[in-house]
């Protein structure tokens, strides 16, 4: 079982109704929704009506949405070395 | 003299608002971009289907009806048939909403 990961990198904004409708049927409702979907005839159809406004990868594994997030959070730039302030502080008592 | 209400030309009355009769090189370039895109797209659904051993109508008849970006002639990849325009033929970037939608086939003998 594989995947399509589609990504809308063009509007819909002023196609026809039928495109705008397939749009809402995969789930992208803004530019840049990345969702995925089963790879099926069906599905492949309806990426045809719209292949001019995204763009499509076939991958082994869907991602959640906390795992797309998680994926663009840029590196912090620190690591925690040790939690419980607290207790630090209770030590130079 | 700055800012959305300027007196230009085309704001000064009258309908003055022009598209160039042809494209620049660099409209061109993002031109072949784009079709180049729409045909990894089908390749894309071409392959992942067979992997599963299934076709698509639609996309088979993309693959034998419409020709690549590569085995496209310059002519239908800038310009398409318009039957009121002299000789016929107007720069694709007259039709409506050109950069998303495929226009790639023209009526033979035009």
């Amino acid at each position: 079982m594989t995947w399509f990961r589609i990504t809308l990198t063009r509007s819909g904004i002023g196609m026809p109704a039928k495109v705008q409708g397939v749009l809402k049927a995969l789930g992208l409702r803004k530019r840049m929704t990345t969702v995925y979907q089963p790879v099926t005839p069906s599905v492949a159809g309806q990426i045809m009506r719209i292949k001019e406004l995204v763009d499509v990868k076939e991958v082994d594994q869907p991602l959640t949405k906390e795992q797309i997030r998680a994926a663009r959070k840029p590196d912090p730039g620190y690591y925690v070395e040790r939690r419980n302030a607290g207790n630090r502080a209770r030590m130079y008592e | 003299m700055f800012g959305p209400f300027r007196l230009t030309n085309p704001l000064s009355g009258g309908l003055l608002w022009k598209i160039p009769w042809r494209l620049s090189r660099h409209q061109k370039y993002r031109h072949r971009e784009r079709l180049r895109k729409v045909d990894g797209i089908v390749a894309t659904l071409d392959a992942a289907l067979a992997r599963h051993g299934q076709t698509m109508r639609k996309v088979e008849r993309w693959k034998e009806e419409m020709p690549t970006e590569a085995e496209m002639l310059p002519k239908d990849k800038y310009t398409v048939f318009d039957r009121k325009v002299k000789r016929y033929r107007k720069g694709i970037h007259k039709v409506p909403k050109w950069t998303r939608v495929s226009q790639r086939l023209n009526p033979p003998g035009f």
